[in-house]
């Protein structure tokens, strides 16, 4: 198996790391629920914000009572806290995107992203898109010189899109041109997606039995007090205010979220496209290129099954589903397992008293003579 | 072979926690511990209760349960299920009449050998103490399941 190296590499670290703060604190066994903590923190704080942002970009009145989406977030950074909350925002954002790749990439290297796994990899590659959309949104509705850099960047690249790139500019800027609902429709477009994740996230969930969704609460902490830190030592600011008749050249770059837009001044916009395309068909494809004998399920022994439903509620992958026994049976349920979530791992064998369900490769019955034929010789 | 001193354990290990194939001699026992026979499973969430209690019964002095280290397991929760078996938190559980004292259970991640032939090397000798005549053999202690 082409990832072995990489399996060794991460279980060297994790083994390291475990040395350091045992295996029940190790972040890195709490990966998956990592983004999922940030997610919380940034709807949270995003929710705070959400109260006191106004999402249009007029400019027209005197500059004292001027009320637009920049000044609105100016006055968030001026109220007491508010600089904290908006920097917990921005911050967690971007630990979301490390901690999704650092998921991703232990996965990977721990080859468990195939075969059973195969709607949570591709529902992952979703979310992740999701997310570093979500992410530029938020870059937009500051309303900086940035902003309107990035906005007219986005719908340009739009413009060499056959067919679609026409509807997608005008659904992106919410018309023709840069006003007023393009700024309600970015709002909509960052809170109304996030919503979405959770969907999504659903269909990431749902062929595991107990996800982990929430690291141990001292980690939470020590992650918020890193953040905290960040936020000390890097107060977010705002560029100048975005004017329409003026075109920016030259911003910071968000190496998280806003790498596309690097991208984007690299190549040609058909180029970019490709290659994000191509990009994330590979990404699609990762899981087939490995080639591995197929799974073999587990099988219930339907005349022995009692109904008991031991193994439906230990199995991880939600694959055995108790169903009614058929006509003529003493019990009431019989498991059933749904073979394309099954990974053939044996714990519904381990949660059998009854000797009911079997690895058809492995039978339980030939190890346990195996055991006895050692233990006596 | 078969005299009374000798002490056998039986492993019964996960298949991606160990990596004992240089360790290993085409009897599936342990080449510097001969005792010791290693019988593989894909998850060590497969094993049954049922099976520590077969291997005692038959005449094992101990039984070692060897899964990889508890949040990571292959499989998600196997290591956690077989834990949870052995410590009574999870059915299907051992038999009270089963001595606690000969079953341990270790945590143990791929490159971490070595570990596990000290571990069982201990194990060994606290077994032989039970097994030594005069012993009380009901004197009950705590099953030592956490060790890890």
């Amino acid at each position: 198996m082409y990832t072995q190296p990489l399996n060794k590499v991460t279980l060297a670290l994790e083994q390291w790391i475990n040395a350091v703060v045992t295996s029940k604190y190790n972040p890195l066994y709490y990966h998956g629920a990592l983004p999922q903590f940030f997610l919380w923190v940034l709807f949270l704080s995003g929710l705070l914000l959400f109260a006191y942002y106004v999402p249009t970009i007029d400019n027209a009145y005197s500059a004292e009572k001027l009320i637009n989406a920049y000044t609105t977030v100016e006055y968030i950074t001026h109220i007491p806290f508010g600089a904290t909350i908006r920097g917990i925002h921005r911050y967690a954002g971007d630990a979301m995107v490390i901690a999704i790749l650092l998921h991703m990439l232990r996965v990977w290297f721990t080859d468990r992203y195939r075969q059973y796994r195969i709607v949570q990899w591709l529902s992952g590659i979703v979310l992740l898109l999701l997310v570093l959309f979500i992410g530029q949104t938020g870059y937009y509705l500051v309303w900086d010189e940035r902003s309107l850099a990035l906005t007219r960047m986005t719908a340009k690249s739009f413009d060499v899109l056959p067919i679609i790139g026409e509807p997608l500019k005008w659904w992106f800027l919410n018309g023709q041109e840069i006003t007023n609902y393009t700024l309600s429709n970015f709002l909509f477009i960052h809170i109304g997606l996030s919503f979405s994740l959770l969907f999504g996230l659903w269909i990431h969930y749902v062929r595991m039995q107990r996800p982990v969704l929430t690291p141990p609460p001292v980690i939470q902490f020590m992650l918020f007090a890193l953040l905290s830190i960040l936020l000390l030592w890097y107060p977010v600011t705002s560029g100048s205010m975005a004017t329409l008749t003026q075109q920016p050249t030259a911003f910071e770059v968000d190496w998280f979220f806003l790498w596309p837009y690097w991208l984007m001044t690299q190549m040609n916009l058909q180029a970019y496209w490709l290659t994000i395309v191509t990009g994330v068909i590979v990404l699609c494809m990762l899981p087939y290129f490995v080639h591995t004998k197929e799974v073999e399920a587990a099988e219930v022994v339907t005349k022995k099954c009692t109904g008991c439903s031991l193994c439906s509620r230990d199995c991880p992958y939600a694959a055995i589903e108790m169903v009614p026994a058929p006509a003529g049976s003493r019990f009431k349920l019989l498991a059933t397992v749904k073979s394309y979530r099954c990974s053939g791992c044996g714990v519904c064998v381990g949660a059998c008293a009854f000797d009911a369900i079997d690895l058809p490769n492995l039978l339980d019955t030939d190890l346990t003579a195996k055991i006895t034929a050692s233990a006596k010789g | 072979m078969s005299d009374e001193s000798t002490t056998k354990i039986i492993t019964l290990v996960c298949e991606r926690s160990l990596d004992l194939r240089a360790h290993v001699n085409n009897l599936g026992q342990l080449k510097d511990l001969p005792d010791v026979e290693i019988v593989k499973f894909p998850c060590s969430g497969m094993i049954q209760p049922l099976m520590v209690e077969a291997a005692l019964k038959s005449g094992a002095s101990g039984v070692i349960v060897c899964g990889c280290q508890l949040g990571d397991c292959y499989y998600r929760e196997g290591n956690r299920m077989i834990r949870e078996r052995l410590l009574g938190q999870r059915p299907p559980g051992l038999r009270k009449t089963v001595d606690r004292r000969r079953v341990v259970a270790l945590w143990l991640s791929r490159p971490q050998a070595a570990r596990f032939i000290s571990e069982a090397k201990e194990f060994i000798e606290l077994v032989s103490q039970l097994d030594k005549p005069g012993t009380d053999v009901n004197q009950s202690t705590k099953p030592s399941i956490d060790n890890h």
